[in-house]
């Protein structure tokens, strides 16, 4: 599940999480306006894949931030250590029982309803995962705005299910398997695939159980853990009865589009349950392009129904993240939503004594790439997320849009003889310089996103594919007209990095530029990764350390 | 008089643990039966043991505790009144005297309970945060506990129970998923057993057929199979077992099988040697002068000439392969739901035995292994020394 | 004995041969692709048709076979899926470290072994021979990660002398000699490790060898020759000893190379042991296609590397029909 989170985290959550930079203590609401940093001078982004060993280096005081602790047993060493804060968030994670819908008994209502009535949440959170999980009813993260909380699977009834499927004709054999309505045999054995135990212990272990829920209502499933591959291409070939399966999604629901609308049900899209209902599918389009964020909660709310009414798949939990911050250090910020290993963090962290020393963040893994065109993992991006900035980030306590690189912007929606189009004029901040010390503009974020554009490259080519036309009416004002009309067009382009205009234009093979090995000439100590975050990237030492220092002209700093 | 090697009485011990033991013991090993890595019951002496009781109504249950705070703590059941009361509550006594609301039961005729200390809910409750696992406050020290239903309308019935997960197990202690290590312990016996003897076995079928034959037959054959042993020893064993297990699955007589093949090279080469004397042998010549089929030959004269140094070879393969099954295991390489000591070491390793010092997770399959080397390398050195007693004596190389 | 040679250097060229092939069919054959295994719903089918044209995941697999044979013949194994830069790259600054664990181990396990095995068939019958005897038992029979996790937790955890992971303190002391210090005491463990249970075996095979030489006939006559023991040791045991020796020396090298991928694992080292393990875990077939084949290459290398050696330091044999061992 760990493989499975880094690679789902690549375009979505991590922006959020990398890129975003909250500002508020827990529960305050702070104004960007007040916050003054990053404060440490040089930041060491170090590489610990071994959970024991990061454990023990935080305990030894060679780590001040470790994230993403997973391990029961290491949440419980840590808090009976007075030396450490920890904070605990919800995330975008969720994890979920999936349907072929395309085949029997699948593709009957009232056996999946009666399926998730069957799924014993609350025990399997508590026994899977020492209850640093909560059940999951939902199909969007509930820490997401859009979030509709009333649209929600079933509770846990297993004697509501038999009578549910009793009353619509289902009975069950002399071995207490199904038999349809009408049907004469009863069901055949069928399988959940899952990942393996080696991949994600947890998962497998959650796969058989849920397993055993069904059986005891009389559907006849049985585990079948698959290396990774084989089971999306199962899946990618219909092969299948049922899935379990992690998401890391974020917080706009138009990622419903993906999941459920008829015409991703594709090889390579990912309807994998095979929903085909036309009313979904109109709902979905018209999340999918609404114009503003009013229409975009009704929308949101009404797609949530139909799909709580349809149960394609069933939610069963979302994982909670855990981190530890040594007491050696304040400043850090924590939201319900965050836990303390965030950017903001980071902004506005100083020592709780004594002289600036350098800050130690651990890695859980080693960044892969650290060219942000190819760059996809997790890690990749918590390390780029130090250099690069975006025109909006995200407010960690109600997750809606905070102002970054951009001071405020517009949605409009426009028209001409070509329809209906989406324009997004963002006014940018004029005291923001590039780490190479030149000024940044709005020439520069129209040069990434129509850089992105013409190369078509994988990893943005959904945020960028639906672009117009780019202008720039003067240094400081972007425009920005899509081809058609939708609102989360703000938050493609507004979570979109921006790169110096400068440098893309020497870039010669994106796939093979490597930023981190070529410096700049004239600037000592600079290499091509450069952009105008709050950190500089000045070195890395594969499978041991990334290090940082502070930019000292970033724009929250106090001149 | 032969005395009996100290290794056959060992691998008849580790037989009889591997498969007949397991007869005897009742649940799956794979279940769990204490807390998450529990300490061995002969080690800890301040860890509390597994408690269960019922709670009646009335006074209740007292019950004495003079060990250190438990890891774990679940009450469950229904509570039925005589009606509906105003306010009822499930109280904790603890030894230090003071008086804990575990639950509230107002309001109902019927009250269902299912509370357990993992729940964050249950941790709020108490006041602890929500990493406090610590149940520090309900045991706060050595003395008597009470757990009682006060209610203003008497109880009808209660079947309410406290189980406490205990902290001792058995003789190797549990795993973090509190399963006891000892039945896994067993259980990994029968598969290092299993795939080591299976293994070679294959190997030793086509190591066999192949030196004999290549042996015998001369020309085209020899010079193919020759090639084939070459080709085969040239790859790296290690990293072609790991591509293999990652491509054809996990399985564990897809393992077998992959270790089979990877193994027969020896055989094949010692069998083929003696097998180009053994054709010169006169008796030999004798039998291909009457017409004898070389089948015939090889089944009824060949195979007995090289069976006793034969069952050496597979006896002194044996180590090598459950070395390489441990390895593969140990990587993560190997079918999960099968139970190896060298998964056991890979769970240790992925879940926090090193953080929790949890040795006793570590050692039982590490030694196990070293334990089943030795006794197959001793195994083969009787049988070698059986088959050509000149190997007898000065200093048993 | 030109003859010969071209045989086996034939023989050689046709393992390569077969490995190239059985290398590429063997990674093709996995299920599935690193583009399906990009799980992220906002990449629409189109932008992983993109995906697959970057990795040239859309060419016929004839195609892609010859493309594969070409590159590998100039050491171009493609760029890795994960990390987008050339698999050849990769291993290649992981080398240094693989080779810094390997090599000092090797020697140090191969010295100590031997002079223990001379040791032990010196003094025969006598406690360092037991000593010697069991050592070798042990350390053929403990799983070698085993030990090494043992020693980790003994020493790294329990008793913090090591450290946890990795080979390098953070941040890395300055000056050189400090440097190779902390290089040095970071790989303490691991080669220490892997010296303890190498040496054992060395020592066994060593003394093993040395027994049958002072047996043999030459050396008894020697001895009615009435030269001393210690040249008569030295003189003529021991150069007898060489050439099996030295054979077993470069045969043991690609065993050595399954040890580094088990102990870079223990130790969190950042070599290509480790990285093999990563990309067969991580279906990254370019790099576990080209990590793999570079294992073979080095197997086959030392094979043939022993064949020749050996008739330099052991005249009796010449080349001739290759008689099985």
């Amino acid at each position: 599940m760990r493989k499975v989170g880094m690679r789902l985290s690549g375009a979505i959550g991590l922006f959020a999480l990398a890129l975003s930079f909250a500002l508020p203590a827990p529960g305050a609401e702070v104004k960007a306006e007040s916050l003054r940093g990053p404060r440490i001078g040089e930041l060491y982004m170090v590489v610990v894949r071994d959970p024991d060993a990061a454990v023990l280096a935080l305990e030894r005081g060679k780590l001040d931030v470790l994230g993403d602790v997973t391990r029961p047993s290491d949440i419980r060493r840590i808090s009976k250590n007075t030396g450490f804060d920890l904070s605990m968030a919800q995330g975008f994670h969720m994890a979920q029982v999936g349907f072929n819908l395309r085949k029997s008994p699948w593709n009957a209502p009232e056996l999946r309803r009666a399926a998730a009535m069957a799924i014993p949440r609350d025990r399997l959170v508590r026994e899977l995962f020492s209850g640093y999980s909560a059940p999951l009813t939902t199909y969007l993260p509930p820490l997401s705005p859009y979030c509709d909380k009333a649209a929600s699977a079933p509770r846990f009834d297993p004697e509501g299910a038999r009578a549910l499927l009793g009353k619509a004709g289902w009975t069950w054999d002399s071995s207490g398997v199904l038999v349809p309505p009408k049907g004469k045999s009863p069901l055949p054995p069928a399988t959940i695939l899952s990942p393996t135990a080696g991949v994600a212990p947890t998962t497998a272990e959650l796969a058989d159980r849920i397993a055993g829920s069904l059986r005891e209502i009389g559907i006849p499933v049985k585990a079948e853990p698959l290396d990774f591959a084989a089971m999306i291409q199962r899946i990618d070939e219909h092969k299948f009865d049922l899935y379990l399966m992690a998401w890391q999604l974020s917080r706009d629901p138009d990622s419903l589009y993906a999941f459920y609308h008829s015409s991703m049900d594709v090889k390579g899209g990912y309807n994998q349950t095979g929903l085909k209902d036309a009313k979904v599918d109109r709902l979905l389009e018209d999340l999918r392009y609404v114009p503003d964020e009013p229409a975009a909660r009704v929308a949101a709310k009404a797609a949530q129904k139909a799909l709580a009414d349809r149960i394609p798949i069933i939610p069963i939990y979302t994982r909670f993240s855990v981190a530890a911050v040594s007491k050696g250090w304040k400043g850090t910020v924590s939201t319900k939503s965050m836990t303390a290993d965030n950017s903001w963090s980071l902004l506005s962290m100083s020592p709780a004594s004594g002289p600036m020393k350098p800050l130690y963040w651990a890695l859980g893994d080693e960044p892969r790439t650290l060219n942000p065109f190819t760059a996809s993992t997790a890690t990749d991006w918590q390390v780029l997320g130090m250099v690069y900035d975006t025109l909006l980030t995200v407010n960690p306590n109600d997750l809606g849009d905070l102002p970054w690189l951009a001071r405020s912007w517009k949605v409009e929606t426009v028209k001409d003889p070509g329809g209906r189009h989406t324009r997004l004029t963002f006014a940018l901040r004029r005291d923001v310089f590039w780490q190479d010390g030149s000024p940044f503009t709005a020439k520069d974020a129209r040069a990434t996103l129509l850089f992105l554009k013409k190369n078509a490259i994988p990893r943005y080519f959904d945020s960028v594919r639906d672009i117009a036309s780019v202008s720039v009416p003067d240094a400081h004002t972007l425009v920005v007209t899509m081809k058609n009309v939708s609102y989360w067009h703000l938050h493609s382009i507004g979570g979109t990095p921006i790169f110096p205009a400068a440098l893309l234009g020497r870039v010669k093979d994106w796939r093979s530029w490597q930023p981190a090995r070529n410096s700049v000439p004239g600037k000592a100590g600079l290499t091509e990764l450069y952009g105008t975050g709050p950190f500089v990237f000045r070195e890395v030492r594969p499978g041991d350390y990334v290090r940082f220092s502070r930019n000292e002209r970033f724009w929250l700093i106090p001149r | 008089m032969r005395r009996f090697r100290w290794s056959a009485w060992a691998l008849l011990l580790l037989l009889f643990s591997g498969f007949v033991l397991p007869l005897f013991l009742v649940g799956d090993p794979r279940e769990p039966v204490a807390s998450p890595f529990a300490r061995p019951a002969w080690v800890g002496r301040n860890q509390p043991p597994a408690l269960a009781f019922s709670v009646p109504p009335g006074e209740g249950k007292a019950f004495a505790w003079s060990w250190d705070a438990p890891r774990g703590l679940s009450v469950s059941g229904e509570v039925e009144f005589a009606g509906v009361p105003g306010a009822a509550r499930l109280t904790w006594e603890t030894p230090s005297g003071e008086i804990l609301v575990l639950a509230d039961l107002s309001g109902q005729e019927t009250a269902t309970l299912d509370l357990d200390a993992r729940d964050m809910a249950f941790r709020a409750s108490l006041g602890l945060s929500p990493f406090d696992e610590s149940l520090e406050g309900l045991f706060d020290g050595r003395g008597t506990i009470r757990v009682r239903i006060e209610s203003d309308v008497p109880v009808e019935k209660s079947s309410l129970s406290v189980r406490i997960p205990g902290d001792r197990w058995g003789l190797f202690g549990t795993d973090q998923r509190g399963r006891d290590v000892f039945r896994l312990f067993l259980a990994g016996i029968r598969v290092s057993l299993l795939v080591g003897v299976l293994a070679v076995l294959v190997s030793t079928v086509i190591g066999l057929s192949a030196g004999l034959l290549g042996g015998y037959v001369g020309g085209v054959v020899d010079a193919l199979l020759m090639r084939a042993v070459d080709v085969l020893l040239s790859i790296p064993l290690l990293p072609i077992l790991m591509v293999l297990a990652a491509l054809w699955g996990k399985g564990l007589w897809q393992l077998v099988l992959i270790l089979g093949l990877f193994s027969w090279m020896g055989t094949a080469r010692t069998v083929r040697s003696m097998t180009l004397s053994f054709r010169e042998a006169p008796y030999v010549e004798a039998l291909r002068a009457i017409g004898a089929p070389t089948f015939y030959i090889l089944a009824r004269h060949g195979v007995p000439t090289v069976l006793p140094l034969l069952l050496a070879n597979i006896a002194l393969g044996v180590p090598g392969v459950i070395l390489s099954e441990a390895a593969l295991a140990y990587l993560g390489l190997s079918d999960p739901r099968v139970i190896s000591w060298g998964r056991m070491l890979h769970e240790a390793q992925s879940f926090g035995a090193f953080t929790t010092g949890a040795w006793w997770l570590l050692l039982p399959p590490g030694l196990g292994i070293a334990l089943l080397c030795f006794v197959f390398m001793d195994l083969g050195r009787a049988l070698e020394e059986w088959a050509d007693p000149r190997l007898k004596g000065g200093g048993g190389a | 004995m030109r003859g010969y040679w071209a045989r086996r250097l034939g023989g050689a060229a046709c393992v390569v041969a077969i490995v190239l092939v059985a290398n590429f069919f063997l990674f093709r054959l996995m299920p599935g692709d690193p583009v399906s295994t990009v799980l992220d719903p906002r990449f629409s089918p189109q932008a992983k048709a993109e995906l697959e044209a970057l990795y040239g995941l859309d060419r016929p697999l004839a195609v892609q076979f010859l493309i594969y044979l070409e590159r590998t013949a100039t050491f171009d194994f493609g760029l890795s899926f994960a990390t987008q830069r050339p698999v050849l790259d990769e291993i290649l600054s992981r080398l240094p470290n693989t080779l810094a664990l390997l090599v000092p181990a090797y020697l140090l396990s191969v010295l100590l072994g031997t002079a223990l095995g001379v040791l032990a068939a010196r003094r025969r019958g006598r406690a360092a021979e037991k000593a010697v005897l069991s050592a070798g038992a042990i350390s053929f029979s403990f799983p070698s990660f085993f030990v090494q996790m043992v020693l980790l937790l003994v020493f790294a955890y329990v008793f913090p002398v090591f450290p946890l992971r990795g080979s390098l303190s953070i941040p890395p002391p300055q000056g050189t000699w400090p440097l190779l210090a902390d290089r040095v005491w970071h790989l303490a463990l691991p080669i220490g490790s892997l010296v303890l249970l190498g040496f054992g075996g060395w020592a066994l095979t060593v003394r093993n060898l040395v027994v049958k030489v002072m047996g043999e006939d030459f050396m008894v006559l020697a001895r009615a020759k009435g030269i001393g023991e210690r040249r008569l040791f030295w003189g003529h045991a021991f150069r007898a000893v060489l050439p099996p020796l030295v054979t077993l020396f470069l045969l043991s090298l690609p065993g050595v190379v399954s040890g580094a991928v088990l102990t870079e694992t223990v130790f969190s080292l950042h070599g290509v042991g480790r990285f093999l393990l990563d990309s067969v875990l991580g279906q990254d077939y370019p790099a576990a296609g080209g990590a793999f084949y570079l294992l073979t290459l080095i197997t086959v290398a030392s094979n043939l590397l022993a064949d020749f050696l050996v008739q330099f330091t052991d005249p009796r044999i010449r080349t001739g029909e290759r008689t099985s061992t």
